[in-house]
């Protein structure tokens, strides 16, 4: 199988569109842990577009509002920040995120799904243990964990059965690294090598970069990385992975030094995550650029 | 050719020769299939958690979610097509329940819902004559109803029987 080089990575991170200025000030904002809703309504406000459509989803069956909201500030606050940021994100990187994961044997949208799932259950973990960070960066963190799939699906093209064989044999230790050692680099490289061009806040890179091995984040952002690493884990049990690597990651049990989960409270975010992931995907359709 | 595609949590039966039972994807949950050879029904749930006192209304709503609502949901569902009531005669075949890897005794989400099910069947004084559960893989169930052969696939994988 060809290897990536170092050069070539650059070259395919540099294809992908930007994300559209608002976007990217969005997660900048969102990211800061002091931001006002206010602010993000003054940014909203500034890309017709990206107002038009989160007057759209509010106003979906989804939500099924007797009264149209008419004003962004108040659709805004109806929806509250996550939900924004989902619409952004996918308003403009949606055909990354609706991209078939040829590489993975994944359909087309399966990816969206998957982060939903992540970014839902990653909040979750969040809120149901009572932690410190922010629940909504958990949730962003999530949205965006795997994009570096997106990148290299095309370069894995039916490696699976040999992925697989890799892990079973013990050659690799999980799907990441069979990833590595087929091609010369991961997703999540990839995806930080896209980040890093997409500018994206450090905590998002983080996320990014380690959200199979949560050890390895710095200090500083370790907690969300383990948030994230949770909510993945979470959106793969419950039958939403990206194809062939499904489960086929190892789960960091030093979780524990952030998050209290007892089995009732993961039955519980399992049981959230199903279905605010039905209301989620309705109101914005089945990804974020489901427009037509 | 007809198919009935069940969600998580949804249960469905069917005796059309035609038609096949389906489901994706399952991770840690469990698909209770039953096949009744007398009235020629096969049947399916989707199990996603043990226990429905988590959240009653859920299980009202949506009984196949739970292995305590899911199975006598889907024993009633048959009892439509004249199978006997508590399963008499009845073939039961269990799948899913997958892990991650290096999962610790919280995550083990899989090995929950197979127990709980089991227990479950052996109140009815069932039990499964065969079963594909565990490992670290998504499974996809596929059941004809007219051979009542189990067909399972996972990507990167080739399809096996069950």
């Amino acid at each position: 199988m060809k290897k990536i080089g170092q050069d070539e990575l650059q070259k395919i991170v540099k294809s992908v569109p930007m994300l559209s200025a608002s976007a990217s000030q969005l997660l900048q904002l969102t990211a800061k842990p002091d931001h006002e809703l206010l602010e993000i309504v003054t940014l909203v406000r500034t890309d017709a577009t990206l107002t038009a459509r989160v007057l759209k989803v509010v106003n979906s069956a989804a939500f099924g509002l007797i009264n149209d909201i008419t004003s962004i500030d108040r659709a805004i606050s109806y929806l509250g920040e996550r939900i924004i940021v989902s619409i952004a994100i996918g308003d403009c990187a949606g055909k990354l995120f609706e991209k078939e994961l040829s590489g993975y044997e994944a359909a087309g949208g399966d990816l969206w799904k998957h982060d939903l799932r992540t970014a839902i259950a990653a909040r979750e973990v969040v809120v149901q243990s009572d932690a410190e960070i922010s629940p909504d960066l958990a949730f962003t963190a999530g949205l965006l964990h795997d994009i570096g799939k997106a990148l290299i699906s095309d370069y894995l093209k039916d490696s699976a059965p040999e992925a697989l064989a890799l892990i079973s044999s013990q050659d690799s230790k999980d799907y990441l690294e069979a990833e590595e050692q087929m091609i010369g680099f991961d997703h999540t490289r990839a995806g930080f090598e896209l980040a890093k061009v997409w500018k994206l806040p450090a905590e998002l890179a983080e996320v990014i970069h380690h959200h199979h091995n949560p050890a390895d984040a710095v200090d500083q952002y370790r907690e969300l990385v383990y948030a994230v690493h949770l909510g993945d884990n979470i959106a793969m049990l419950g039958g939403f992975g990206t194809g062939s690597d499904s489960m086929q990651y190892r789960l960091d049990p030093n979780y524990s030094d952030y998050f209290n989960l007892t089995p009732k409270t993961l039955a519980n975010i399992m049981l959230t995550v199903d279905m605010e992931f039905e209301k989620l995907a309705q109101s914005l359709g089945n990804s974020g650029d489901a427009e037509e | 050719m007809g198919q009935i595609i069940l969600g998580v949590g949804d249960f469905g039966a069917s005796n059309q020769a035609g038609e096949v039972v389906k489901t994706f994807a399952l991770g840690s949950c469990v698909s209770v299939i039953m096949l009744d050879p007398k009235t020629r029904t096969i049947g399916m749930v989707h199990v996603a958690l043990p226990d429905s006192s988590i959240n009653k209304v859920k299980a009202h709503e949506k009984p196949g979610y739970f292995a305590d609502t899911g199975i006598p949901v889907l024993l009633q569902q048959m009892t439509r097509f004249g199978c006997h009531k508590r399963g008499k005669g009845m073939v039961v075949k269990l799948c899913g329940g997958a892990n991650v890897m290096d999962t610790n005794d919280t995550f083990k989400i899989g090995k929950r819902n197979a127990l709980a099910i089991k227990k479950i069947l052996w109140s009815f004084g069932m039990g499964a004559v065969s079963e594909d559960l565990g490992g670290n893989f998504s499974r996809t169930v596929t059941i004809s109803v007219e051979t009542g052969q189990v067909t399972l696939s996972s990507p990167g994988r080739p399809n096996w029987q069950l």
